[in-house]
């Protein structure tokens, strides 16, 4: 387990992505994932791209840190232009080694694809680099408001969301504190076949979720010596507010979606 | 135990927690040396059949919930992944947990798990093949290439073996973690259902 895992994938910042209200940048990045696969034509690829990169640039996170966040995906991206390039058999051929012939239109075709991925991934991990969970779990639960008429219980899931995260670090330190415990007393969890790993795996949990049950009955009991009765009438400490900023990205991503619609090739 | 007012909230700040160390729980994965390394064991469905055995069907359900949710949140996962590790997981608990509520006793649990094993084995195996597989094929642009050969030799070789290990080895590990919780909750009397 490592610690940068503590708060996920956040870097924390004040650029202008990272002040959006999170239910912008939610339905930005859910409607670009949506248009993304309209692209077809070089000029409507360009208009994503440099939408894309700008959002990226714009969050001052290094770029250097983010590719590195995407390194899983780097096998997936070349895999998928290889296989294009290889299998594709449109347009002229290019190169011939030995039997294999190499074809533009397999090129272009393996180019586009990885582009879509690439900017698929690229541009939902900027969610998470730039909006702490807190905030997300905030912006659903404001944005499934409408599902309470159907008795949906939004109000208790985001609390619960909210508990579970706030926990994460605390219970990652009792992880840490019991396997050392253990281990001390001779548990040893890194060497031996799967049975004997599975085995030691139960001296770590049973004291885990006892603390976990005893720190639940706690906070139940905190909370209610607080008054909290429930999401009736609640107030919140952090108000989320659609401000100018957040409009103007709407039209700017109403223009990126119209211009790729003009661009493509029908 | 002291008792709180409402015993829904503590239910609800257990079923929280549960879904905390289930997120932890993934990080302790270790991949199986003959299969591929995204299909990785970890124990993040046991916090969520501890939930499902000790109150309902739907605290596992939960906590499975809460535990992929939290994953997608912390930027953990892609949606496609995160989805179908909540079916496998409700696939896997909720068996347990129907048999168990009926029948209790620790040969429920076991028959569960097995049956519980073999649903999520071979849910998994069809949901792959029918829409997990194509939905990635269409991601990467494969959707017109002859995969079928591709579809069943990963759904044969790595899913459905794999899910079998999986429920083998999260069962073996549960049931005597379960043994040994239960006597503590029912030492504390606490009242849980």
């Amino acid at each position: 387990m490592n610690n940068a895992f503590i708060i996920g994938q956040y870097v924390p910042g004040n650029s202008l992505v990272h002040r959006l209200d999170p239910r912008t940048k939610i339905t930005v990045i859910f409607f670009f994932v949506f248009i993304v696969f309209f692209a077809n034509s070089l000029a409507s690829y360009s208009i994503l791209t440099a939408f894309s990169l700008a959002s990226m640039l714009t969050t001052r996170i290094p770029v250097r840190y983010i590719l590195k966040g995407l390194t899983p995906v780097w096998f997936l991206i070349i895999f998928t232009f290889t296989l294009h390039i290889f299998v594709t058999k449109q347009g002229t051929v290019l190169v011939e080694i030995f039997n294999l012939k190499i074809y533009s239109g397999g090129v272009i075709q393996g180019f586009a694809i990885s582009m879509r991925f690439f900017l698929l991934i690229l541009v939902t991990s900027l969610l998470t680099l730039t909006t702490t969970p807190i905030e997300i779990t905030d912006a659903i639960e404001d944005m499934l408001h409408p599902l309470k008429k159907i008795k949906f219980p939004v109000h208790e899931l985001a609390l619960m969301m909210s508990i579970s995260l706030r926990f994460i670090p605390t219970l990652m330190q009792e992880t840490d504190k019991i396997s050392k415990a253990q281990a001390s007393r001779g548990v040893d969890f890194k060497t031996g076949s799967i049975k004997d790993r599975v085995k030691a795996v139960v001296p770590l949990l049973v004291p885990l979720f006892v603390s976990a049950f005893k720190r639940a009955e706690e906070l139940a009991m905190a909370m209610e010596a607080r008054g909290y009765r429930g999401g009736e009438g609640r107030t919140k400490l952090r108000e989320l507010k659609i401000m100018k900023l957040d409009i103007a990205i709407f039209i700017l991503f109403a223009a990126v979606a119209a211009g790729l619609f003009l661009t493509r090739v029908y | 135990m002291m008792h709180t007012q409402s015993s829904k909230l503590l239910r609800l700040i257990i079923l929280a927690l549960l879904g905390t160390i289930s997120l932890l729980l993934i990080f302790l994965d270790f991949p199986l040396p003959f299969l591929p390394g995204y299909l990785k064991i970890d124990f993040g469905d046991v916090p969520a059949l501890i939930a499902a055995l000790i109150f309902s069907p739907m605290a596992g359900v939960i906590v499975a919930a809460i535990k992929n949710g939290l994953y997608l949140i912390v930027g953990g996962g892609e949606p496609v992944g995160v989805m179908a590790n909540f079916l496998a997981a409700m696939m896997f608990v909720l068996p347990v947990a129907f048999l168990y509520h009926k029948y209790k006793g620790v040969k429920s649990i076991v028959s569960g798990l097995i049956t519980g094993t073999i649903v999520m084995a071979i849910g998994m195996s069809v949901l792959n093949y029918f829409v997990l597989l194509p939905i990635y094929a269409w991601f990467m642009g494969m959707e017109e290439m002859k995969i079928e050969a591709v579809k069943r030799a990963t759904v044969l070789i790595g899913i459905l073996p794999f899910n079998l290990i999986k429920g083998i080895i999260v069962g073996a590990l549960f049931v005597p973690l379960f043994l040994k919780l239960r006597v503590w909750i029912e030492q504390r009397h606490v009242k849980m259902v």
